[in-house]
């Protein structure tokens, strides 16, 4: 009688390790690819051009440095990176060592990525004659991120 | 008379107080925001009739420099004040 109790119990479990060796071992599971982890780069400013006129990109059509009394004057400027920019046009009369300011604009946008951006300034009256300048500021930083010298004449 | 960025009498350089500006970007929801330097004998209404054709606009501009402006029959030289788009 317990040879035969033996033999009940011992088989199933027989039987089940048969089955299990006869089975395929599972398939190893595909590697996970985790993407490089790539920060933005931070914003930065690229180009700076000045003209009479901007196309529907905010480009600068035809580049100059000289402007005439009743042009509107254009500065088209250019940034790389992603990240929220804060950037600011600060356009100055200049004599000699003295200066006067004759604007000053910020704009504010969150970059996925680069961006054209235009400032412009007129003056109904007409600019006086003289040498001017346009900084362009990134952030709250005191120093410019580019200058750019103009006329008008 | 023109005041200078040091808010002291510049009578040798001209005056831009008639200049108009503006920006835009490509940047989706770009806000622009101009700001102005008082000048003495400016008030709110001077400044938003300059900047908006619309004296009684002076809302629009102390409302944007709560932050500095605590009455908005007081303002001072020198103080920077933010400009909101017009409307």
């Amino acid at each position: 009688m317990k040879k035969l109790i033996a033999i009940t119990f011992a088989l199933p479990v027989m039987g089940t390790l048969a089955c299990t060796k006869s089975e395929p071992p599972p398939p190893t599971p595909a590697p996970i690819t985790v993407p490089a982890t790539t920060l933005p780069a931070p914003l930065s400013v690229t180009t700076v051009t000045l003209g009479t006129s901007i196309g529907a990109d905010k480009r600068v059509a035809a580049p100059t440095e000289t402007f005439g009394a009743k042009d509107t004057i254009y500065s088209s400027v250019e940034t790389a990176g992603a990240g929220h920019a804060k950037l600011r046009a600060h356009w100055s009369f200049v004599k000699g060592e003295k200066t006067a300011k004759v604007d000053d604009t910020t704009i504010e946008f969150d970059a996925a990525g680069p961006t054209v951006n235009e400032f412009h300034i007129s003056k109904p009256s007409g600019w006086p004659k003289g040498d001017y300048k346009v900084e362009i500021f990134l952030g709250d930083g005191e120093t410019p991120a580019a200058t750019r010298s103009f006329k008008v004449s | 008379m023109t005041i200078g960025q040091d808010g002291k009498n510049d009578d040798d350089m001209p005056d831009f107080s008639d200049v108009r500006s503006g920006a835009s970007s490509t940047a989706p929801g770009a806000e622009v925001v101009q700001t102005y330097e008082v000048k003495s004998g400016d008030s709110l209404s001077k400044i938003a009739k300059n900047f908006y054709g619309n004296g009684n606009a002076w809302k629009r501009i102390y409302e944007a420099n709560t932050d500095i402006l605590k009455d908005p029959n007081k303002i001072y030289p020198g103080q920077k004040l933010k400009i909101p788009p017009k409307a």
